[in-house]
């Protein structure tokens, strides 16, 4: 459940995130953080993937701490673009960078 | 506030040195960059001029090659990082972004005053080495690896120098988003912005976006130097080349943070001069936003010679190709905005012309390097020093003379000597292009950069070059001589819009503008910033 302000005026509106909300994602990232853990230990044999894995998961784990715990699913859209702007940046630096690597 | 209070301009308001070092207007704190940067500016130029002197003749004239390489790098370290990267935003940004965009200040008045002095903290630390450690870098102001691993002098404070320069980039960019995003007066939307506004805005969100990648890079060589962490040196299981990418990812972009300024300079001048509207206001304003977005996936363009594979290299230079068409979209634009206008040729517009012509032959010549094969053959040879000279100082630094001349009387409400000003840009411009456009000649003849010696065939353009730097200094000293003999110059109060012509707000406020920056509300043009048919009326 959420609540807002509504005497506040629409730009100062407060979202004030409820303690299911809190509960259901800290569960979320510690279940990501079990199957990490399965998986490197318990290793299903996945070679050159396990990085990638890795990072896959870690990925979710950025998500989803992004949008809720650090509220970008309440605030103005212009901040998600935002951080997926440098999201993209960064990528395309590793992108760019790792093909150079590669290709050598 | 009494009146007279408030009708106090902010170079009366209070007095005494703390008075502007511990200021938190920005007009002051614009000023306290502007006479920071000029000091660095004049250091770097006596160093390049040295090194020219050396370079008149063939042989070993003046210094050790030892001493010539800290030269070049010293000079390359104060004129990139202490001069032409803050250069346009920390003092014109400062001064007039509020003023533009109709508010009292910044956002953040504090830190911006905290950006000066980790400027001078910076500034002291690439100093320093002159004075202690085993003396200051030779390694070029790029800091390769493997060499800046190795070499015993003191690459450690000259890159902390840097790394601390940064945080003082980042925190201006940040500043200038935010005021952007929250400050612009009543009935200004981002479509109603100057174009100086926009240029800056672009830049800033590089600044932001970049500058934390040197940083790092530059900790990773003081991590490699002093506790031989195996990031860079292959026989530890590094990679020479990563240091190049992670270098260029933040130094191609930063080549913007120069320039865009300077576009936004160009922008503001020629309508005032040419007394009409800027031709394709939204196509100047979004290509300054592609230049930067674009411009982050080019940096490979550096390193053609460097070893990195083929494939990655073909990739590298097609994008830089891609980044000409809105650097081009600019030129025509601004091209057509004098057509047919009411041309007045002052001093600043004579800077914004003479950057035009400049910026075209160092952009001309950034496409001859980016061509992959043509640049196999150029990199490292004196036709790259010619060609950024032309960018950098042919372009932004001429644009930053022209902001000079154009807002001077607007700043310090008096006016300097109109006829030596044209002079001394006269001199300047013939001064500049002896300098450096012989440079380009002979590096095209293959003669390398970086060396205090060259083989005798390359002497008459060296001989022209070193000469153009001799008429190149008269200039400069004619031109600052000229801006502060202004100072004292006797003349009527200077009108709010001394010009006649200029339209954006700043030219609706005194000269120089009160504390507050504004004595009555300004009133913005009915179509758009450079809306010459309903120009507001302006009372003195
Ligand atoms: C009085 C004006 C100037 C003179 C006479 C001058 C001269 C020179 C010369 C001769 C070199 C080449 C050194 C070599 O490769 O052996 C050089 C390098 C350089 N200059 Fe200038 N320059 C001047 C102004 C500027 C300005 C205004 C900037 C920047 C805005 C600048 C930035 C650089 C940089 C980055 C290098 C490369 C340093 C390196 O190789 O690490 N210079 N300059
Ligand atoms: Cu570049």
């Amino acid at each position: 459940m959420s609540h807002t302000k509504d005497n506040l005026p629409k730009e100062e509106q407060v979202h004030i995130t409820s303690y299911k909300d809190h509960f259901s994602t800290l569960i979320a990232l510690l279940l990501l953080t079990v199957i990490t853990v399965v998986i490197s230990v318990f290793g299903a044999n996945l070679r050159s993937l396990s990085v990638f894995t890795a990072l896959l998961i870690a990925t979710v784990k950025v998500i989803v701490v992004a949008y809720y715990f650090m509220h970008l699913k309440y605030d103005k859209k212009v901040y998600t673009w935002l951080v997926l702007i440098v999201a993209i940046l960064f990528v395309s630096f590793a992108v760019l960078t790792s093909i150079e690597y590669l290709n050598r | 506030m009494t009146s007279t209070a408030l009708n106090l301009n902010y170079l009366q308001a209070k007095k005494g040195i703390f008075s502007w070092i511990f200021s938190v207007d920005h007009k002051r704190i614009g000023l306290l960059y502007l006479y920071s940067l000029i000091t660095f500016f004049l250091v770097g130029a006596t160093l390049g001029v040295l090194m020219r002197l050396e370079l008149l003749n063939p042989g070993k004239d003046l210094f050790e090659a030892q001493t010539y390489n800290q030269i070049f790098t010293m000079h390359g370290v104060i004129m990139i990082f202490l001069f032409i990267i803050p250069s346009i935003p920390a003092v014109f940004g400062n001064f007039f972004l509020p003023i533009m965009l109709g508010t009292d200040d910044v956002s953040f008045p504090r830190l911006n005053l905290l950006s000066w002095w980790i400027y001078i903290i910076g500034a002291i630390m690439a100093l320093s080495t002159l004075l202690f450690g085993d003396g200051p870098a030779d390694t070029g102001w790029t800091f390769y690896v493997p060499y800046s691993v190795k070499t015993g002098t003191n690459v450690t404070m000259s890159v902390l120098a840097a790394f601390v320069l940064g945080f003082s980039s980042i925190l201006t960019g940040l500043n200038f988003i935010v005021t952007i995003h929250r400050l612009k007066t009543p009935g200004m939307t981002f479509l109603k912005m100057p174009l100086f506004a926009w240029a800056l805005y672009a830049t800033s969100w590089i600044q932001l976006l970049a500058t934390p990648v040197i940083g790092i890079t530059l900790l990773m060589i003081v991590a490699e130097r002093v506790f031989g962490v195996g990031l860079f040196d292959p026989s530890i299981g590094g990679d020479p080349i990563l240091y190049q990418h992670l270098f260029w990812i933040y130094s191609h972009p930063a080549v913007y943070i120069m320039a865009l300024p300077a576009f936004g300079i160009i922008s503001e001048l020629l309508p005032t001069f040419s007394n009409r509207t800027i031709f394709g206001y939204k196509a100047i304003a979004f290509s300054s936003l592609a230049i930067a977005f674009v411009g982050y996936f080019v940096w490979g363009h550096h390193m053609f010679t460097s070893g990195m594979s083929g494939l990655a290299r073909i990739i590298y230079s097609i994008m830089t190709f891609l980044v000409a068409i809105p650097t081009a979209i600019k030129v025509f634009n601004w091209v057509a905005t004098l057509y047919k206008g009411s041309i007045d040729v002052q001093p600043p517009l004579l800077y914004g012309l003479g950057f035009i012509f400049q910026f075209m032959i160092g952009g001309l010549s950034g496409l001859v390097l980016g061509a992959l094969a043509t640049d196999i053959h150029l990199h490292d040879t004196y036709f790259v020093v010619g060609h950024f000279h032309y960018v950098m100082f042919g372009g932004t630094g001429f644009a930053f003379f022209g902001a000079l001349h154009y807002w001077y009387p607007k700043i310090w409400g008096r006016m300097y000597n109109k006829l030596v000003a044209n002079i001394a840009f006269f001199i300047l411009f013939i001064g500049f292009n002896l300098l450096y456009f012989p440079m380009m000649i002979a590096g095209l003849m293959g003669m390398p950069r970086r060396y205090y010696d060259y083989l005798p065939e390359f002497h008459l353009p060296n001989m022209i070059s070193t000469y153009g730097s001799w008429v190149l200094a008269i200039g400069l000293l004619l031109m600052l001589g000229n801006l502060i003999a202004g100072f004292r110059r006797k003349h009527e109060k200077i009108a709010r819009n001394p010009w006649g012509t200029g339209i954006t707000l700043e030219w609706q406020t005194l000269s120089p503008p009160p504390v507050a920056n504004f004595d009555r509300m300004p009133v913005l043009p009915k179509d758009g910033p450079y809306d010459y048919d309903h120009k507001p009326e302006i009372k003195e």
